[in-house]
Parts: structure tokens; sequence; C-alpha cells
């Protein structure tokens, strides 16, 4: 069987493999982009906190994601469950690292600026603050979404969803047929679906990007 | 006269980060391994196991599986680094620039392949084992460090190479005396990463048979037992974070003096 027989012949399935795939880790990177932007603002201010922070995130960066799933199967059992955990806190750490350097790089004559004509504090990080930060937190959030569909794929050695599956069942029949077809729609799928991510991230950054500030982005 | 506060300051903290943290990080790190992984090693030999869990927990069995995964993660090491290093100082001579985006961009689609699919798919063509494991390592690796090698050439001063040109120094002293050694914390960063990534690829060896303390996971998973599954997990962790450690400590000790 070809490759390409082997996707029409299961083409509904991988159809929602990918779906599933797609809108897992949008949804992790998205929950890591409101936790890791939280999170900067938070500490960015305090030197302390931010060395926790980030030495909390960077401990947990370094273990390698078959271990950090492996402990998170334990108390939270196999599936969607630990899969979701991990891919998060994996995602975490480029946003949160580039929140805190994006928002200590902007320029506090700006900031005092801000402050004198009359602007809250809220309003300070909401229109000055978080805009002029903007570029460089979405590059984090590429850099994590990079990184979470790679994990992603491993998601379904614990009965995660997504393409992983197929790498998976791949493996269980490495020297059968279709062992390389799966795996090979697995890996492609992946690698397209990180392609599309990006591309969308670009644009989005394109169309976020305060206008002011769109030659040095 | 506040602006030219803030942006220094910007830089200095990541330039801080680089290299290990805080101070107190340095003890801590070696101690806290040690700690965990002797509580770890001393449940498995006070618990009561069953038989599945007695023959992938015993004492041998971990010091093979440890043994094997730093051997992956060395032999891999070495391997890249004697691909990208010279790749990248060949590819970022003047006369090789044009390939520079070609290179890049390849480099950015081979990161974003999952590490699983380039270990499987290498099993599914090569065949399962040690080797086939070895070169999923190496091509999963090989381009985050070539680009590391590149980025860092690059970003040496080009008045100072111009300069070293001037005062007539031939081509390939001028990469030996002056690029080489700015570029140095840009490669060892470099290093420091391949070299933790890996310790995680060659966990996922464990998936073909090729040894590591994957393969304690993958035996814990599929034979159901949790206790096998976290002590493979944890001694994986452990030994990536001590990996992290000693490379932190030894890009301190590498960097050139004078930057």
């Amino acid at each position: 069987m070809t490759l390409w027989e082997y996707i029409a012949s299961r083409s509904d399935m991988l159809a929602f493999q990918t779906l599933q795939h797609a809108s897992m880790i949008a949804q992790c990177v998205l929950i890591a982009t409101l936790i890791g932007v939280a999170l900067g603002i938070a500490v960015y201010r305090n030197e302390r906190a931010t060395a926790l922070a980030t030495g909390t995130t960077s401990l947990i960066f370094t273990i390698p994601s078959l271990a950090l799933l492996g402990l998170l199967v334990v108390p939270l059992g196999l599936g969607v469950w630990p899969s979701v955990t991990a891919i998060t806190l994996y995602a975490l750490l480029p946003i949160l690292r580039n929140t805190i350097v994006g928002l200590t790089g902007v320029d506090s004559s700006l900031v005092d600026a801000a402050r004198g004509i009359g602007m809250s504090r809220t309003r300070v990080l909401t229109r000055v603050q978080l805009p002029l930060a903007w570029p460089v937190i979405l590059s984090g959030v590429r850099t994590a979404t990079q990184l979470a569909m790679g994990i992603g794929a491993i998601a379904a050695f614990v009965s995660g969803p997504g393409l992983g599956d197929q790498i998976f069942s791949g493996l269980a029949r490495v020297g059968a047929a279709n062992a390389l077809n799966a795996t090979l729609v697995g890996v492609i799928g992946i690698v397209v679906l990180a392609l599309i991510f990006d591309a969308v991230l670009v644009l989005v950054g394109k169309l976020t990007t305060s206008r002011g500030i769109r030659i040095h982005a | 006269m506040s602006t030219t506060v803030t942006a220094p300051r910007g830089q200095e903290k990541q330039q801080q980060e680089a290299p290990i943290g805080s101070r107190w990080r340095v003890l801590l790190t070696p101690l806290a391994v040690l700690l965990v992984g002797a509580a770890t090693i001393g449940y498995t030999r006070f618990a009561e196991l069953d038989s599945t869990e007695a023959r992938s927990l015993s004492l041998g069995f971990l010091a093979d599986k440890l043994w094997e995964h730093i051997g992956l993660t060395t032999i891999s090491t070495v391997l890249v680094l004697a691909i990208a290093l010279p790749l990248g100082v060949l590819v970022s001579r003047r006369w090789m620039r044009w390939s520079t985006p070609a290179v890049l961009g390849i480099a950015n689609v081979g990161q974003a392949t999952p590490p699983v699919g380039a270990i499987v798919l290498l099993a599914a063509t090569v065949g399962i084992g040690f080797w086939p494991a070895i070169i999923a390592l190496v091509v999963y690796s090989v381009l985050p460090a070539l680009r590391n090698t590149m980025v860092g050439l690059q970003q040496v001063d080009a008045a100072l190479i111009d300069a070293a040109r001037g005062i007539g120094m031939p081509a390939w002293r001028v990469l030996a005396k002056i690029e080489l050694p700015l570029a140095v914390p840009v490669i060892l960063a470099g290093i420091r990463t391949t070299l933790v990534l890996n310790v995680g690829v060659a966990a996922l060896a464990g998936f073909i048979g090729a040894g590591g303390l994957g393969e304690i996971v993958v035996a814990g998973v599929n034979t159901s037992r949790p206790v096998t599954l976290l002590v493979g997990s944890i001694l994986i962790a452990l030994l990536a974070l001590l990996v992290d450690w000693i490379a932190g400590l030894v890009t301190k000790a590498l960097q050139p003096k004078g930057l």
C-alpha cells in the first residue's frame, strides 16, 4: 500500500486526529500564554520573584518530556489530562521568559511619560508596556508552539489524543505492512501542522503589532 | 537619563540567565538530585515489589539502563559536535554565505519534526536497536547545534575581523584567534542545550529497544506498574538535571577571559 492509498483509506480518522492534535496544541498554548503573560506581569518588577519564576519553569523545562509525562500519569491517570498538563507546562517557559524580557525592555522614559499624562498603572500596562513588549512575547509563543507540537506526539504513549497515535501504531507494527506509512503520516502531519501554526502566528504578529513599532519588529 | 539605564538592564538579565541561575542553585542542584536519587533507589530496595516490578527495578538492571542512557547521550552528542562545528564554520565562511538562509530553513523544519517520530521512522526503515537510535539522535540534534554555531559566528563584530585582516592575519588565524573565541559563549550554550536535549531524546530510544532509562518507563506503562513508571521517570529527570548542571559549570569554566 502506498502512502497515498494509506491516507485515502483512512482519511476520516486521519482528519479527526489532525484536528484533535491541532486543537490540543492550540488550547495548551493559549492556556500557557494566559498563565505565562499573567505570571510575567506579576513578577517582572521584582528581581527575586523573577528569578524564582524563571528558575522553576526552567527546572520543568530541563525534565525530559517522557519523564514528565510519566510523572504526571501517576496522579492524573492515562489520557488527555497528563498530556495537556505536560504540554502546557513546557510551553510556559519561553512565554514567561519572553514576557519578562519584553516588559523589562520597555523604555522607562515612555512609562514615566504615560504616568505623567495621568494614565493609571493598568492603563500604562495595557496601552504602553504590553503593546511594546508584544513582538517579544509573540516570538515566545511561536517557540512554545513548536515545542508543544513535538511533545504532543509523545502524548499518544500515555493514551493522549492526536497524530502521535499514528507514530505509535507504526511503532507497534514495525516490520509489518503499513508501519512506515502510519509513522510517516504522523510525522509529516505534525511537521505540516507546526509550519501552519507558525505561519498563522507570524500573521497574527503582523496584524496585532502596534503600528508605531512595526519597523523594529 | 533613565533611558540609557533601562535598555542595558534588560540585556544584562538575559546574560545572567544563560549560565546557571543564582549562586545557591550551584550546590542545590546536585544535592537535591543525590537526595531524590538515593530516596528513589532506596525505595526500590525496601518496598514490597511483585516479580514484574522487581525484575525491572533490580539494582543491576537500573545500573545497566543508566549506563546505556549515558552511552546513548554521550556518543550522539560527540557525533553531533563533530558534524555541526566544522559544518557551521564552513557555511559561515564568506564564500559560503549564500547557503545560510537555506541551512537555517532546513534547520527550522528539522526542529518541527517530533523527536519520537524521527526515532520511530529510523526504526521502521533501518531497524531497531542501539545504532538506529544513535542515528535518530544525531539527525534530530545536529540542526540546532549547527544553527547555534552559525549564529555564534555571525554575531562576531565584522569590524574586529576587518581589523585582524588589516594587521595582516591570514584567514585561518582570524578564525582561530578572533572568530571562534568570540563565538565560544554562544557555541557552548548550544552544546549544553544539545546535551540536555539528547538526554531527553535518548529516553525515547527505549521505544525501539535501544536501551536506556526510557525502557523502564516503557516497561512501567506496558505492564501497568506505576512504581516502575515513576522510578524510570524520576531517574531520567534527575539525569537531565545533573547533566544540565555539569554542562553549566563546564560552560562557565571554558568561557574565554576578557569577554
